[in-house]
């Protein structure tokens, strides 16, 4: 089959000062994980996925379409959401009324109850808060919020900035698990994360980002224990100390 | 009638026009996050649209027609002067000082531009309702009374708009965060132009609530909006709640200082109320602290 | 010989000064002296407001409030109290900085669109007691028959104006060196830094109320002569000045001109109230232009015309040197 996702000597930047040069990865079948230093442009290629801020060169081909160009709506309503890092969301609006948001796109309207019932099977807690304004929630309450506003989208491909950013232990493998149910029900996943285990728990096919390049890949099949990408993160010669 | 009854219906009469030229400005700072000085000058022209599309010197439609014609026309009037005026200027730093030099200079070139095109003769259109009503004693305009029950409703349906509808809470959220708002897949240019062309139409309104008991002339919209710009800072900016209850306060301060304290000493009453108000809640007298609508 | 950059700064403005004192040998015309002495007023009205909004980032949206306090205090003062109008002169920029030091009570910690807000409503304050007090002020009338500057037993009336304009100019010249020496100073630069960087600026022990009170009295000081010297030259008074054309004009001059130069603002005061008279014939047409020029310039010139000199002056002398011949030839090319 065609990729869902593939991208192509993507480069992108804030104003004249380049961020990504030449980043190229497919998702084939399989949730992508992407991890490196922070600052080496792995938010930015998210973002310039997902149609927030313009490619200055290369190609991203999603669902078939070159969506090099669209702006970040049209982009969506082809099914691919972005839940951004640490998301503020919409603070003086209620649970309800954001996930009504959420099935803003044309072609998620049709399947609003649907995928609404979907969302709180996910996350249940979030029925206890239903008319409390965001703002209101904790840093975890307002992630699952976020990933449930995505849902109401209709997904085919969801992409997660760290998800887990901040989050207490018990939180995060709760969130995983969540997650994962998503990947279960047929959403492909594009996650980055710092937490490698928990990379490794959602994702099949890594790569490393490092100075706005991939700088290493790991393919599905291939081993991928943690040692091994923590010397690919910290360079060889760290190794030992793991 | 008795002076606390006289002293109401003034109070809600002039609190009706102050709310439904308020409501306007407030939804354009909450949404777009700039002011809009054009807002006065908008509601002459719904004014003077009105008369254009009524008069029987001009088109001479039927009220019905050419009142709604009027707000639609001004409505697509503010779609424009978003596009023109504020859009280029957004994601700058100093949008709201652009935004600001930009908006007086059009409300400038409208002004002059009614002028230019309906001449200087005071013109005026016909009251919503035409006869006086026997109240009590004395008898009271029905136009006027028409516009304190009008009001309330339409501010009412705004308020159901913000809040019950997929596109009114678009408009809060991108209030609140234009990021996430593109990333649900939100036309945020489209948004703004919607909530531009809202309070368009509003203004237009007042405007022809205005014509039916005053004249008109080109330069009408300047003292509404002045008074327009009290109420907010009176209510509080960051929501439409707060203006709308300001607006019926401020009307009901006037009334009671005109007849007590007298009419020339009322406007400096209010600014001096006005600016010991602010020194204690600068957001507002109804505000919370972050913006956002309804 | 080099020169530091404050002093080539003053040889420019010494000679700027002594091109405008010769000046009127050349223009004999009564109108054209008339002009002059309008562009010295508004820019230096405009020039202070750039000290409060383009260097201390506070926008006062009274600033010409504070014109009108000075323009009715010198009014008031030599009509009503028969004041000699000199001293009057002094007293409306008194009143002004005074008026500008009561506005920083209520504004003092308010940030961004509330201070906008708070400094409009205080300037309807100001024109509400003015309007009130018709019996002194003459109300929305105004006031008539105020008496003139006087220079010994020189007939101000018949000599085309000169000594207005010499005094104009005497004027300008002290706000220029005035508002230049501020923003230079050390308190200038904590001005600046106050606006880009308030948290960090306050933390570094920068007073926010003590460098709010200095920009916004400093800007009032020539804001208010200028409004007496207005008083004395027209010799009328008219609440006009609190109105928003005016503020839209003087405005636009600072935005125009280009925000925190000084300089810009006095530039666009020359060119608007020039583009002002050039239209004054066709009547309605006039705002409609002035308001289409000062969007189309915000649209094209985003850094105000200062900023479009700049970069013209940057790209002649980007052309003097190679490289800038090569680009210049190839632009030619394409």
């Amino acid at each position: 089959m065609s990729d869902l996702l593939e991208v192509e000597a993507l480069e992108s930047g804030y104003g004249r000062i380049g961020i990504l040069h030449g980043i190229s990865l497919a998702t084939g079948g399989h949730n992508v994980g992407l991890f490196g230093p922070n600052g080496h442009g792995k938010t930015t290629l998210l973002r310039t996925i997902s149609g927030v801020i313009r490619a200055t060169r290369g190609k991203i081909r999603f669902a078939g379409e070159d969506v090099t160009a669209w702006p970040a709506r049209r982009i969506v309503e082809l099914g691919l959401l972005h839940v951004p890092q640490g998301s503020r969301l919409f603070p003086d609006l209620t649970i309800r009324e954001t996930l009504r948001l959420g099935a803003w796109p044309r072609r998620a309207r049709p399947r609003e109850a649907r995928n609404l019932e979907r969302a709180v099977a996910i996350f249940p807690r979030l029925k206890e808060r239903w008319n409390q304004p965001v703002k209101t929630l904790s840093g975890g309450e307002r992630q699952m919020v976020a990933i449930s506003v995505a849902l109401m989208g209709d997904p085919k491909l969801l992409i997660l900035d760290e998800p887990t950013l901040g989050l207490a232990p018990r939180l995060k493998d709760e969130l995983c698990a969540a997650i994962r149910q998503v990947s279960d029900e047929g959403v492909r996943l594009v996650v980055v994360e710092q937490d490698v285990e928990f990379l490794l728990d959602l994702a099949d096919h890594l790569y490393l980002v490092n100075h706005g390049e991939i700088a290493a890949e790991i393919r599905p099949g291939e081993s991928m224990n943690h040692q091994a990408i923590m010397e690919m993160y910290f360079g060889r010669e760290l190794g030992p100390l793991t | 009638m008795t002076v606390l009854g006289q002293i109401l219906l003034s109070a809600l009469f002039q609190g009706s026009l102050y709310a439904m030229m308020a409501v306007g400005l407030a939804l354009v700072w909450t949404t777009i996050g700039v002011f809009n000085f054009c807002h006065g000058v908008l509601m002459t022209l719904g004014a003077y649209l009105a008369w254009q599309f009524v008069d029987p010197e001009a088109l001479g439609l039927p009220m019905f027609v050419a009142l709604p014609l009027a707000l639609l026309v001004v409505a697509a009037i503010g779609f424009a002067l978003q596009a023109l005026l504020i859009r280029p200027f957004i994601g700058r730093g100093d949008v709201v000082l652009v935004a600001v030099i930009t908006t007086l200079a059009a409300s400038s070139i409208l002004k002059n531009g009614t002028l230019l095109v309906w001449g200087p003769r005071p013109k005026s259109i016909p009251p919503l309702a035409p006869d006086t009503i026997a109240l009590g004693a004395s008898n009271v305009s029905a136009h006027q009374l028409a516009i304190i029950a009008i009001t309330p409703v339409v501010l009412g349906l705004v308020w159901l708009f913000l809040n019950r509808t997929r596109v009114g809470l678009a408009l809060r959220a991108v209030a609140q965060n234009e990021d996430a708002c593109q990333l649900v897949g939100m036309n945020v240019t489209a948004l703004y132009a919607l909530a531009f062309g809202l309070a368009a139409a509003l203004a237009a309104l007042a405007g022809i609530f205005f014509g039916g008991f005053k004249f008109m002339s080109p330069d009408m919209g300047t003292e509404p909006l002045t008074k327009a710009l009290v109420v907010v800072i009176f209510g509080g900016i960051a929501n439409i709640t707060g203006p709308i209850l300001a607006a019926y306060i401020i009307g009901l301060f006037e009334a009671v200082s005109i007849y007590y304290v007298g009419f020339y000493w009322t406007p400096a009453l209010l600014f001096a109320v006005l600016i010991v108000v602010l020194m204690v809640r600068p957001e507002g007298l109804f505000a919370r602290s972050s913006r956002g609508l309804a | 010989m080099k020169l530091s950059g404050f002093k080539r700064e003053l040889c420019g403005m010494i000679l700027g000064l002594a091109v405008l004192a010769i000046l009127p040998v050349f223009i004999q015309d009564t109108y054209l002296r008339h002009l002059l002495i309008m562009i010295f007023v508004y820019g230096m009205v405009a020039a202070s407001w750039d000290l409060s909004l383009g260097y201390g980032g506070v926008f006062n949206f009274g600033h010409l409030a504070l014109f009108g306090v000075g323009l009715y205090t010198y009014a008031l003062l030599t009509k009503q109290l028969g004041v000699d109008p000199w001293l009057a002169l002094a007293a409306s920029g008194g009143a002004a900085v005074i008026a500008a030091g009561l506005m920083v009570i209520p504004i003092l910690r308010l940030k961004g669109i509330y201070v906008v807000l708070l400094s409009f409503a205080f300037s309807q304050l100001i024109l509400q007691v003015i309007v009130s007090q018709s019996d002194y002020t003459g109300g929305n009338q105004g006031m008539v028959m105020v008496p003139a500057l006087k220079l010994g037993d020189h007939n101000m009336m018949r000599d085309k104006k000169l000594a207005y304009y010499y005094i104009a100019l005497t004027l300008l010249s002290a706000c220029l060196l005035f508002l230049r020496v501020f923003v230079r100073s050390a308190l200038g630069k904590s001005i600046v830094a106050l606006r880009d960087n308030e948290e960090y600026a306050v933390s570094r022990g920068v007073s926010l109320g003590r460098q709010r009170l200095l920009t916004l009295t400093g800007s009032a000081l020539f804001t208010g002569i200028a409004g007496g010297f207005y008083g004395g030259y027209f010799r009328n008074t008219s609440t006009d000045v609190f109105g928003i054309d005016l503020t839209t004009l003087i405005l636009s001059m600072v935005l125009l001109g280009g925000r925190a130069t000084i300089y810009g603002p006095l530039l666009a005061s020359l060119a608007l109230t020039l583009l002002s008279e050039a239209t004054a014939d066709i009547g309605v047409w006039r705002p409609i232009i002035i308001g289409a020029v000062i969007i189309l310039v915000l649209l094209v010139y985003p850094g105000g015309l200062a900023g479009a000199l700049t970069a013209g002056w940057r790209r002649l002398s980007a052309m003097r040197t190679p490289r800038g011949q090569g680009a210049a030839i190839n632009k030619v090319a394409s």
